[in-house]
């Protein structure tokens, strides 16, 4: 039982965990609302979110997407970042799931 | 080093036969690859230790040709050397075969197939007028760092022609790569782009959402792609969406969207798609409730009687210039599987439906709920009363390119009027006040309304027709195009023709509360002071997204920042030829497109600037 730390945990299904700001997190809307206290989900008093539906692979570029759109946040003209074309699938289902 | 020898470097002349091969595919580069990997594979498949002897060095040859008689001992002592010297070469080149496999694949992947061929082409009119290389196997001093080391087939070449080891040869690529990202998308393509889906009204500040990015990648490599797996419906639709826009749906890649379980087909751009492709569609998506086909035009009354065999819970029909289709067809298909369909929109119709196809229409479609009719070229007024027939219908957008008189429209408004929620009249030049009139009498249940491109009625129609309506506020407001048209009078007359300032401040009043979306472009003549007093700042329009004021010319500096002011969710303002607009600081999440600056971009995007800020730095630019 933690309050409002400044990190959270992102755990996948296979069970790499990948530890990043609640402000990036956040991005996600599906993982804003799992965090937010008022609502009571078990995710907000562990500061922990599991997701079985996304590996390990995907979540590391989920991750790393939303350093990317948080570095860019007040700029224009923003290059896109790369995805690689084997992920691209899998990744688009996460993207869809956690509504980033 | 393949970028470097791929684009616009000018090349020698080749020979008819390099031309041949290259037409059919044959490449002389991978003809010379494989006899050298079948010499090697001879070599050292044991065609003897001496054939490979030969090769390692030339000294050794001429100490074995000078030493003939020589002791068992020595002899032995020599094969053992050779020997390993052999083995050295093997593994050496293993090791280095390996390696390059793997960055040639990478590399394929990166390119894409389209890029081989020319590769090899380059390659091969570079080859032809080089001078020999050392043969594999062979020992060569590297150029850059002087080493020796081992020629292989696949040692590079440096940048004075000799040859690299394998080391300095892995930098020199690493290089090149360096050296070719940036020059593979020139800046100036990349701003025009983006100013494109600027004006498209997607591009917002900051980062794109990872499924938009995610979607645009799967998009690039469409031709890998085999399905789609369970991709819910809503990106199904938006890929298909992109794929339409890249014009990369084709029968190869129809597939994708195809899916039994799936209830809608929707592909905004089915030119390349054929009739058996049409068949396919309906073959493996029999439930399908939405359909839309954009741009059918090989769509014909084959495919449409397979559609209406297989078909049977069709509901939403959406098709633009099927053009091949027949009027018997479209009268058998609404005879046929009118029932139950809710929703009909048709465009770009030059060949077939006639006004009896509509009266068919209305008379076997009683559920219609949904119908557009845009720039079908002969359907008349006949047409016109036979939608005013249609007793359930909600949603009605009319575009047509014959005269249609006002007495007409006005018993359509009369007769369809009280279920209307959206009305969209385009283009009816003969509408008058007596429309606005009808309009304002029967339709109080309207959210949408267009009544655009029409010189007839009045300002004083418009005012009547937004004062004391007992219609709701409308969320989306078109009446683009309503003005006086006359070079020679470029005023207009003395009683405003359009919508003038007096019924536009009516419209605000009557609709600004919940007002979404307004259109007023070229309405030109607004007074200044109409929109000074609608955009004053104290009032304020919460909903207000999208502002097209283009060609309005009164409008100025002063008005924009109004605008900026009065409407806290705006997301776009369109100023086309707005001229008296200078110098605007444009605040955080608005996009200010078209005002004319010629050394600026055409659209102006704020980034973290609030409106107050914003507006306190205007001030300070005019004083």
């Amino acid at each position: 039982m933690s309050a409002e730390s400044d990190y959270v945990t992102l755990i996948s299904s296979d069970g790499y965990s990948f530890v990043v700001q609640r402000s990036s997190a956040c991005i996600s809307a599906a993982i804003r609302r799992m965090l937010d206290p008022s609502l009571g989900f078990a995710e907000s008093k562990t500061n922990t979110c599991r997701f079985e539906n996304i590996n390990g692979l995907v979540l590391e570029k989920v991750c790393e997407y939303f350093y990317y759109n948080e570095k860019h946040k007040n700029s224009k003209d923003v290059p896109d970042m790369d995805v690689p074309a084997e992920l691209c699938l899998e990744l688009l289902m996460a993207a869809d799931y956690l509504n980033v | 080093m393949t970028g470097r020898r791929s684009g616009n470097r000018i090349r020698g002349p080749q020979s008819a036969l390099t031309d041949f091969l290259a037409a059919n595919n044959i490449s002389a580069a991978q003809i010379r690859d494989d006899y050298e990997r079948r010499r090697r594979d001879a070599e050292v498949n044991g065609e003897g230790p001496s054939n490979a002897a030969a090769e390692v060095g030339a000294a050794e040859e001429e100490e074995v040709a000078s030493e003939q008689p020589e002791s068992e001992a020595n002899k032995k002592k020599r094969k053992r050397e050779e020997r390993k010297a052999i083995d050295e070469i093997k593994n050496k080149k293993q090791a280095e075969k390996k390696g390059k496999g793997k960055a040639k694949k990478k590399q394929k992947k990166k390119h894409g197939s389209d890029d081989d061929d020319s590769e090899y082409e380059n390659e091969l009119g570079n080859e032809m007028y080089k001078k020999a290389r050392p043969a594999p196997g062979q020992f060569e001093h590297c150029e850059i760092c002087s080493k020796r080391f081992t020629v292989t087939p696949y040692s590079k070449t440096g940048p004075e022609g000799g040859l690299l080891c394998t080391l300095c040869g892995k930098e020199l690529a690493k290089d090149e790569k360096a050296a070719k990202k940036p020059a593979n998308k020139p800046a100036g393509r990349k701003r025009r782009k983006l100013e494109s889906d600027r004006l498209d009204g997607f591009a917002v500040g900051g980062a794109k959402s990872l499924q938009q990015i995610c979607i645009e990648t799967v998009a690039k490599y469409h031709d890998d792609i085999e399905e789609l797996g369970d991709m819910p419906a809503p990106i199904v639709e938006r890929l298909s969406e992109i794929f339409s826009k890249k014009r990369m749906l084709k029968p190869k890649t129809l597939p994708l969207f195809l899916r039994p379980d799936l209830e809608e087909v929707i592909l905004h751009d089915a030119a390349y798609l054929e009739v058996e492709d049409y068949k396919q569609i309906f073959a493996v998506v029999p439930n399908v409730r939405t359909l839309v086909l954009g741009n059918a035009c090989q769509m014909k009354d084959e495919a449409m009687a397979y559609m209406l065999d297989k078909c049977h819970n069709l509901q939403h029909l959406q098709m633009y210039a099927p053009n091949l289709v027949t009027n018997a067809m479209w009268q058998r298909y609404f005879e046929a599987a009118g029932g139950k369909l809710q929703t009909v929109k048709l465009k770009w119709l030059d060949a077939a439906f006639e006004d009896d196809t509509v009266q068919t229409m209305a008379t076997h479609c009683p559920d219609l709920r949904r119908l557009k009719l845009k720039l079908c070229r002969r359907i008349g007024e006949q047409a016109v009363n036979a939608i005013a027939t249609m007793p359930r219908l909600e949603h009605l957008s009319l575009q047509i390119g014959r005269d249609i008189s006002a007495e007409i429209i006005v018993n359509l408004v009369k007769q369809r009027g009280d279920n209307l929620r959206t009305l969209s009249l385009e283009k009816f030049l003969d509408a008058d006040d007596t429309v606005l009139e009808t309009i304002h009498d029967h339709c109080h249940r309207l959210s949408k309304l267009r009544f655009s491109e029409n010189d007839t009625a009045s300002n004083a129609g418009y005012t009547k027709l937004f004062t004391e309506w007992k219609n709701p506020p409308l969320s989306f407001v078109d009446v683009n195009g309503t003005r006086d048209v006359d070079n020679n009078n470029p005023d207009g007359p003395e009683e405003a023709i359009g919508v003038s300032s007096s019924a536009f401040k009516a419209l605000m009043k009557h609709s600004g509360s919940n007002l979404k979306h307004l259109d007023i472009s070229s309405c030109r003549h607004i007074e200044l002071s109409a929109f000074i007093d609608v955009f004053n700042g104290a009032e304020s329009y919460p909903m207000l997204e999208h502002i097209n004021l283009s060609f309005c010319s009164r409008v100025d500096t002063t008005v924009v920042a109004g605008i900026f002011k009065s409407c806290p969710s705006l997301k776009k303002l369109v100023a086309f030829g707005c001229f008296d607009v200078a110098d605007v600081v444009v605040p955080r999440n608005i996009a200010l497109i078209g005002v004319p600056r010629a050394q600026d971009a055409i659209e102006q995007f704020g980034v973290g600037i609030d409106v107050d800020e914003a507006l306190g730095r205007m001030i300070e630019v005019g004083a």
